[in-house]
């Protein structure tokens, strides 16, 4: 079973070199990269990747944040491979090229791929749709599906009055026989045992440490509740709405496909208590997406594939980059109707955000303030490239249970259900 | 800003008439697109004009006549460019971005570059004047009235556009207009779960999720006859936007000799013959009504009288899998009910449904074909255009026109389908041709649907209020 991993490289800008960056990262699509400079395509196992730009400012205290060059990937195999042929990409220079440390003149691979290594980051949280399945599964169970949509509109007249049982047999004797899906005729390898020893004991660690720490967490509890409020209460929450030129040029680069990239960055609100609560949060929120959400739903949501949240700049910024289906509006409608607690609890840390309480309420509630923050905390994600630019989460998951429903024996009723996914 | 719910009362007096009623008793209709070329002009005309606009507390039997602006009306009329900014996005940036063309599914033969109005390649569109009588004699009396007074008012016919009463009936030849959000505020009352909060088709009133939705004020100051009403949230600012509405529209084509044309070759016995029964039926599937109205999900056997007008019913009890009213089919995309995730069939799944609905206001156009006429060898020549000028009305374009259109309608990916798009209405677009009619057994697919519906012109407007009609013209 693959385990898929995720690469975060961050890198300076060189001051005054932001705008030849730009229009190099411009050249390289529209929405969708088109494989120049860096062909994202030819490396292994991927399943989306993105280059993007944030541009020079400040933060709270008006200390400059230095404009930086970010590449954000996920993909199958080991992150050391990933990142060597990366390296292997000439293209590269043209990016980092701008970037403070990079190499002069024509670097070889390896002090490239020293560069990007050096400047690789920690995620903080990630979420994956579901843990374990790979892209190579995911291209090959949508060609099974394909596969077996061409042979019942093919057998058509055959079906009509048939029982689901005999139907269900004739697939599979269809697969079988069918020599381009011979891997098809056994189900995907189960995670190892190491693997599920490792994640179970990861998953009972956590609960335990808190229920050792729980004396002091009671007794710091209200204290922490007496602070939160008062934080809520006093941050400032004004409601700006991005101007119309703003979201035009951001909306540009959306719904080319059926997925989008989302990017968003914003500045931690000042003060230890805010910097703190966003460590714990994130650190609650990886080990939730590890041992719960990590099966097609993110608490109600399931059209995201891939996300995570990033520190930078010694904790006084966050990233949180998504790779989900559809459109921006209804990404923030999910977010809003199923899931404002679990956005509230990251971003109401983020300078600007609409008003919470107790961290969970309100916040993301407030539909058109919310949205009017993420548009203004967005970033145009210049280059974006995903493996499957044509499946939905929904889709993946759909093929993922026709190719399981090949194997084993089914009672009628079982079976029935099961030609209804096709 | 207050949240939570507020005892509404719309102000009927206030808001224009079409927010109320679609005129069901006013047969003939013309819409009049205007250009603006005198901005002061303009504002004496649409001083006069604003005592005659009819009214939601009216119930016109002869004529109605309501009013609406695009942002660049907005603009020419005289309004600061900081108080346009305060209207939504989507309506100060117009229909035709390059964003939008790609959501709205306006690409090759549909691009605004290709319409007859409203696109770049023709004359600016900067209001809408919308006539309604009782018959075409009174239309006519109606129109000669307002149009002859229009060049004294600094305005421009850019294009007026004709209607036909087809009797309740779309060009395609299916009842229409069956299932219409029943809205807080108005006479016509019905089941709770059916029935959407003022504010989400009016400005000014708390919506769906008991927020305001942004809208335009200005400094109280800024209104010296006291025109505007204020700011019912409290911040003492005149409110520009209260009891207006946003309003889409969109000229439609549809061909309907290439709709029943393409079912009937998809329904040919083996022998080669026409199969009408099969053709009506596979067309029933592709709209999940019964060319008389009666739902799919109700009736899914054979068109029912009793049932014309039923709309009380959903999806995930009775039909879960679409072997009924495919998943795919027109109605049940565009108006999906009790079917949403995360869990279908509750409470949650019809309050979320109830946050992407429309106020349907449209005519058709053109003279109306029997499938057996569109069927037949073209006879006579001047083959004449139909279709539907569609119209609606809601507060938040994006959340409401904009989705239901990009997310539900135009979407191959719809409810976790693959290929298809809406098989009756949607463009055609890089994949999504495919029509999935599910069954209890293997399902049937047809391939390589070619578009029915053409866009021949659309634009956003704003259907302001009464008292903001008098506002702009004081301007």
């Amino acid at each position: 079973m693959p385990q898929q991993s995720s690469l975060t490289i961050v890198a300076d800008v060189r001051p005054g070199e932001t705008e030849s960056l730009g229009e190099i990262l411009a050249t390289m699509g529209d929405g969708v990269a088109n494989g120049s400079v860096v062909d994202l395509s030819s490396l292994s196992e991927m399943h989306f990747a993105r280059f993007f730009l944030l541009e020079e400012t400040t933060d709270l205290s008006g200390r400059p944040l230095p404009a930086a060059l970010l590449y954000m990937s996920d993909f199958d195999v080991p992150k050391d491979r990933h990142l060597t042929e990366l390296a292997g990409s000439p293209g590269i220079d043209r990016l980092f090229g701008h970037c403070e440390g990079y190499p002069a003149a024509g670097p070889t691979a390896d002090q490239r791929l020293a560069y990007l290594r050096a400047h690789t980051v920690k995620e903080q949280a990630r979420y994956v749709n579901t843990i374990g399945r790979g892209s190579r599964q995911i291209r090959r169970e949508a060609e099974l599906r394909d596969a077996i949509e061409g042979f019942l509109d093919r057998q058509l007249n055959e079906w009509a009055g048939r029982d689901p049982r005999e139907i269900r047999e004739a697939v599979r004797r269809f697969v079988a026989e069918e020599p381009s899906l011979a891997w098809a005729r056994t189900p995907e390898d189960r995670p190892s045992l190491w693997w599920r020893l490792r994640e179970g004991a990861h998953l009972v660690a956590l609960p335990l440490l808190l229920l050792l720490l729980s004396p002091l967490l009671l007794l710091g509890a209200p204290f922490y509740a007496f602070l939160l409020r008062r934080h809520e209460k006093a941050d400032p929450a004004p409601h700006l709405k991005p101007d119309e030129a703003t979201v035009t040029g951001l909306a540009r680069l959306e719904d080319h496909v059926v997925q989008n990239p989302f990017t968003a960055i914003g500045l931690v609100k000042p003060g230890l208590f805010r910097k703190l609560t966003i460590r714990g949060i994130l650190y609650a929120i990886a080990y939730a997406t590890r041992h719960v959400f990590n099966n097609g739903n993110l608490a109600g949501v399931k059209t995201i594939h891939f996300a995570r949240w990033v520190i930078l700049n010694e904790g006084r910024r966050v990233i949180f980059a998504s790779n989900y289906d559809g459109s921006l509006e209804s990404y923030m409608d999910d977010f809003i109707d199923k899931i404002a607690w679990g956005l509230n609890v990251v971003f109401s840390n983020g300078f600007g955000y609409p008003r919470t309480r107790w961290l969970v309420l309100d916040g993301a509630r407030d539909e058109l303030a919310f949205k009017d923050y993420l548009r203004r905390h967005q970033v145009p994600t210049r280059v974006w490239y995903s493996a499957y630019q044509r499946l939905t989460a929904s889709n993946v998951a759909n093929n993922e249970r026709i190719r399981r429903g090949l194997y084993g024996d089914m009672g009628g009723e079982e079976a029935r259900r099961w030609l209804q996914a096709l | 800003m207050a949240a939570g719910p507020v005892a509404t009362t719309l102000d009927l007096p206030d808001v224009q008439g079409l927010v109320a009623r679609g005129y069901g008793n006013l047969n003939a209709a013309r819409f009049v697109l205007l250009g603006l070329e005198d901005a002061a002009a303009a504002r004496r005309w649409l001083g006069e004009i604003a005592g005659t606009v009819t009214a939601g507390d009216e119930r016109p039997e002869s004529q109605a006549l309501n009013l609406a602006f695009t942002s660049s009306g907005l603009k020419r009329l005289g309004l600061a460019p900081e108080i346009v900014q305060q209207f939504s996005n989507e309506f100060v940036g117009g229909m035709t971005t390059e964003h939008r063309s790609r959501i709205l599914g306006d690409l090759g033969d549909d691009a605004p570059e290709r319409w007859d109005w409203g696109g770049p390649a023709s004359a600016p569109v900067d209001a809408a004047l919308l006539l309604y009588a009782r018959d075409d004699s009174e239309l006519e009396r109606l129109a000669e009235a307002q149009l002859r007074v229009l060049a004294a008012g600094g305005l421009r016919i850019v294009r007026e556009l004709g209607t036909s009463d087809l009797d309740g009936f779309e060009p395609f030849g299916f009842r229409d207009g069956i299932s219409q959000p029943l809205l807080e505020g108005l006479s016509k009352v019905g089941p709770p779960q059916y029935t959407l909060r003022t504010g989400e088709f009016v400005l000014g009133y708390p919506n769906e999720y008991g927020r305001y939705t942004d809208r335009p004020t200005v400094e109280a100051s800024s209104d010296r006859q006291s025109l505007l009403p204020r700011d019912p949230t409290g911040s003492g600012r005149a409110d520009l936007g209260l009891n207006g509405t946003y309003l889409v529209f969109r000229q439609l084509r549809q061909d309907v000799r290439g709709f029943w044309r393409f079912l009937d070759a998809a329904t040919r016995r083996a022998d080669g013959s026409s199969d009408p029964a099969a053709r009506i039926r596979l067309a029933a599937k592709t709209v999940g009504r019964w060319p008389g109205g009666a739902p799919l999900a109700l009736a899914p056997e054979r068109d029912d009288p009793a049932l014309a007008e039923a709309n009380d019913f959903g999806y995930f009890h009775e039909d879960r899998d679409g072997a009924r009213c495919p998943i795919g089919s027109h109605i049940r995309r565009a108006n999906p009910r009790d079917s949403l995730d995360p869990q279908p069939g509750s409470d949650q799944s019809l309050a979320l449904n109830r946050r992407h609905r429309i106020l349907r206001r449209g005519r058709e156009y053109g003279r109306s074909l029997t499938p057996e006429e569109a069927v037949a060898e073209q006879t006579g020549t001047g083959e004449d255009e139909r279709g539907l000028h569609f119209i609606c009305l809601n507060a938040n374009i994006a959340r409401q026109f904009e989705f239901v259109q990009h997310t539900w309608v135009n979407s191959p990916k719809f409810a976790g389908l693959y290929d298809d798009a809406d098989p009756l209405v949607a463009p055609s677009q890089p994949f999504g041709a495919t029509f999935t009619v599910q069954s209890e057994s293997v399902r049937q697919r047809v391939t390589d649907l070619p578009r029915f519906v053409s866009v021949k012109g659309g634009a956003y407007f704003f259907l302001p209020g009464i008292a903001a009609l008098r506002y702009l013209a004081s301007l």
